[in-house]
């Protein structure tokens, strides 16, 4: 389905992802975890033909058998929200304030030459799909009527509006209450072909996806099946962010990595991590490659 | 730590630089007397010292363009002096107190001399205390208030809603001191982009204002003068209209790149581009 | 850290805060939308106090209220003993003094242009306290460098924002730190780290929390009581590990069943 090689990103001189490998067979659903500045949204970007101004992207990324990078925009512009579409994290800014949400769900469907008249039905029959209830009221309000998880599912039906192969989503939830959350996780996992689902929350990502990528300073440290991954992790990042990611009881200290995540460009060299690892030794100057059949990692000196 | 020059900030700073350089310089140095009227140099064809020509008595068409980017500079420093002081305040009072009856009084009175044009009321200042370049920078400084207190109210409208004012209210700072220390200076590049485009408009006005006889007295030499001057000689001697006209428009558009420049120059967040992953 | 030591710190009782939306029609004024009904709520020296809510709960209305930001339709708020409702602002200062506020999201708390030095010593400045050597004690005290005080708060990375936001909030030596989603808007990864930093200075500086969350399992870690928020209203309370373990109102349940864990899964 999706085939990405070697994608390289970079901004002028700076490197902002490296050498990022991953596919997602049909029906698939992949997580890719990372902090700020990890490099995950700039991956997704990349892929979508969205880079900012000043931002390039090398290497091979193929859906199906189209190339995604180092392609004329006009060509992944076809693709877009038709092969694939994206999910963003703020719903309010993705909806243009003045059309009625099921004339935007129609327009994706009209721009890939559906008849209007059909797409207009067919607005109302995705609303009713993201389970919107009274999808024919919804389809004739503005996006200022509705509640932040109600247009998170309006963008999910524009997403979903052209039947694409493969979904991605980035950060849909952060911006809802958990409760409505938990009911939109629910729905991707339901309703998406194949998912790539961007996040920095680890137990968000768990009940989602399948597999999972974790990324930190630009890199792939760590990939393989979810449960094995976050039961045994291998790197010594993600043993640290797991780690960070459960509470312990009251009176008790928590967990941390040390330090803090480094602005782009200021990572170290060779493994990226080595700069808050507690186990760092002059081994890690060099970087470690992204070794290992189905659950890789990229550290020498890996957890048991 | 600064931000990286612009192209717009260099051409405008350069624009900008030449129309101060040749005013600085006119206070010791023109190449001819600007007001001296030659009767034998009527006309004079550009060259043999007289860079530009002469115009129709005989003046330095170069040399009047340099005392005329003192007077320039003059009205729009005086224009947007009073808009500024008297605008920002009232703006911002307006802004910090945006339900109160203050506001609407400020807003209300703003609308009104807004709506006034600023040449009419040049004109009647000019027809009650006598046309001249003090009248005409009055009248367009009076007329500029309404769109400053304009920018300043939207622009602190916005920062008192920040949750660094909340945080200011909570650590126990009372509205003056909010005023000062927050709200002026994250509203400061705004006012600055105002500042030279209203600059930009008040070399315009003044312009007009000279070529309609209520700004600049002769012999004082005006931009605005000096294209109403050669209006009559438009066609057999176009240089005396295309060297003035060429002032004003460079002039405005360095004030204007200026200020576009600046507001990007000044703002921290986007002093460092941060590549968010 | 014993509970509901002695006198409580803040009490509060029926307070109800009604907004009146724009009006958008000349004949009628704005309609008027409750954003919190009868809420009382006391909060004891030394407590760890976590009030839990979703937005549109009216934690933050709340909160405004609680640190004298705000004014309640009805109802009063006593702070130490003495009402704070209704007082202007020059009669607040021994409010200010005794109560600080960490926010939710330490770039837009931190005017942008101002240095470091400054913010922290805002509160100090404000208050007319002397201000001395006590911006460089505050930076040690939450982990930062010295040279920090210098610089201007973007060319930090969003847990150092915190800390200095941290800082500034304890210059005056305030008896009761409030605490807005200090860590929701952070990486995981430095989330521990302020977290730890909070419970280490509320217990050396033998400082009153009043801690407020989205999330139950955050405030379980922080807190010893909770108020649980819901449309208004705080719909149950008790001490945190009752209504952790056994949840008695159905929006507490929902809450609970709601939050992604990682422990089902492993």
């Amino acid at each position: 389905m999706l085939k990405v090689d070697g994608l390289t990103v970079r901004a002028g001189s700076v490197e902002l992802v490296h050498d990022v490998s991953f596919a997602i067979g049909p029906g698939e659903r992949v997580g890719l975890i990372g902090e700020s500045g990890s490099g995950k949204s700039l991956t997704a970007l990349s892929l979508m033909g969205l880079l900012p101004e000043g931002v390039a992207a090398s290497g091979t990324a193929r859906l199906g058998d189209r190339d995604l990078v180092g392609v004329p925009e006009s060509r992944i512009k076809e693709l877009r929200g038709r092969e694939m579409s994206m999910v963003f994290q703020e719903p309010m800014t993705a909806l243009n304030p003045l059309m009625r949400v099921g004339a935007q769900v129609a327009e994706v469907m009209t721009l890939h030459g559906r008849a209007r008249r059909e797409a207009r039905a067919r607005a109302v029959e995705l609303l009713e799909r993201v389970r919107l209830s009274e999808p024919a009221q919804i389809a004739r309000a503005y996006p200022h009527q509705l509640s932040g998880g109600q247009r998170q599912r309006v963008m999910l039906a524009i997403a979903l509006a052209n039947e694409p192969g493969l979904l991605i989503c980035d950060e849909p939830t952060t911006a809802l209450d958990v409760t409505v959350q938990k009911q939109m996780l629910e729905l991707i996992a339901e309703v998406a072909p194949a998912l790539l689902f961007i996040t920095h929350d680890l137990a968000v990502v768990a009940s989602v996806c399948e597999r999972v990528l974790v990324m930190y300073g630009g890199r792939v440290v760590e990939s393989g099946p979810i449960r094995e991954v976050f039961a045994r992790p291998r790197h010594r990042y993600t043993e640290g962010l797991l780690a960070a990611s459960k509470l312990t009881p009251r009176g008790t200290r928590l967990p941390t990595i040390s330090g803090s995540v480094p602005p782009a460009g200021r990572f170290p060299d060779g493994c990226v991590f080595r700069n808050r690892c507690p186990h760092a030794t002059p081994a890690c100057e060099t970087a470690p490659e992204l070794t290992g059949d189905g659950h890789a990692f990229a550290c020498w000196h890996p957890a048991d | 730590m600064r931000g990286r020059m612009n192209a717009g900030l260099l051409v405008g700073g350069v624009l900008v630089g030449m129309v101060v350089l040749a005013a600085l310089v006119s206070f010791f140095w023109t190449p001819h007397d600007p007001t001296l009227v030659d009767a034998a140099g009527k006309l004079r064809e550009p060259g043999d010292g007289y860079l530009l020509g002469a115009d129709k008595f005989g003046r330095d068409t170069f040399s009047q363009l340099m005392v005329g980017a003192r007077t320039t500079l003059y009205v729009g420093i005086v224009a947007v002096g009073i808009a500024a002081v008297v605008g920002t305040p009232l703006g911002m009072a307006a802004g910090m107190t945006p339900r109160g009856w203050l506001s609407e009084l400020i807003m209300r009175v703003n609308d009104l001399v807004f709506a006034f044009p600023a040449l009419l009321l040049a004109v009647m200042l000019g027809a009650v205390y006598g046309a001249g370049t003090l009248t005409a920078m009055i009248a367009i400084g009076v007329a500029t208030v309404p769109a400053f207190a304009r920018v300043a109210r939207a622009a602190t409208l916005q920062v008192m809603v920040t949750d660094y004012v909340l945080a200011a209210r909570a650590a126990g700072r009372r509205r003056p001191a909010i005023a000062f220390r927050h709200v002026l200076p994250n509203i400061g590049s705004v006012l600055i982009v105002q500042a030279s485009v209203s600059f930009a408009i008040a070399i315009l006005a003044e312009a007009a204002l000279s070529f309609l006889g209520f700004g600049t007295r002769p012999p004082t030499p005006s931009w605005g003068r000096m294209l109403q001057e050669s209006q009559e000689l438009l066609f057999s001697t176009p240089r005396l209209a295309l060297w003035p006209g060429l002032a004003i428009a460079l002039a405005v558009l360095g004030f204007n790149l200026l200020g576009d420049g600046l507001r990007d120059f000044l703002d921290p967040k986007l002093r460092r581009i941060r590549a968010e992953g | 850290m014993p509970s509901h030591a002695g006198t409580p710190l803040i009490e509060a009782r029926g307070l109800t805060r009604v907004y009146h939306r724009p009006r958008s029609s000349l004949t009628k004024p704005g309609a008027a939308v409750e954003a919190l009904r009868e809420v009382s709520l006391t909060v004891g020296r030394g407590e760890r106090y976590g009030i839990v809510g979703e937005s549109g709960s009216g934690k933050s209305t709340l909160l405004r209220l609680l640190c004298g930001l705000d004014r309640p339709t009805s109802g009063s708020i006593r702070f130490d003993g003495r009402e704070i409702t209704g007082l202007p602002e020059r009669r607040l200062r021994f409010l200010r003094e005794n109560l600080q506020i960490v926010f939710q999201d330490p770039m837009s708390s931190l005017d942008p242009r101002m240095r470091v030095r400054d913010l922290v010593a805002e509160p100090l400045v404000a208050l007319g306290l002397p201000v001395g050597g006590r911006v460089a004690e505050l930076l040690e005290a939450v982990g930062l460098p010295a040279e920090a005080a210098e610089r201007y708060p973007h060319q930090f990375s969003g847990g150092q924002r915190q800390r200095i936001a941290i800082a500034r909030a304890l210059a005056p030596r305030p008896k009761v730190l409030v605490a807005d989603e200090p860590v929701s808007a952070l990486d995981v990864s430095v989330r521990g780290q302020i977290l730890n930093l909070l419970a280490d200075l509320v217990d050396e500086l033998g400082l009153t929390l009043v801690f407020v969350s989205h999330d139950l399992s955050v405030v379980r870690h922080v807190c010893e009581t909770v108020a649980v928020m819901s449309a208004g209203e705080i719909v149950e309370t008790g001490p945190v590990d009752d209504v952790w373990a056994a949840p008695a109102h159905p929006y507490t349940r929902a809450l609970l069943a709601a939050v992604p864990t990682l422990e089902g899964l492993l």
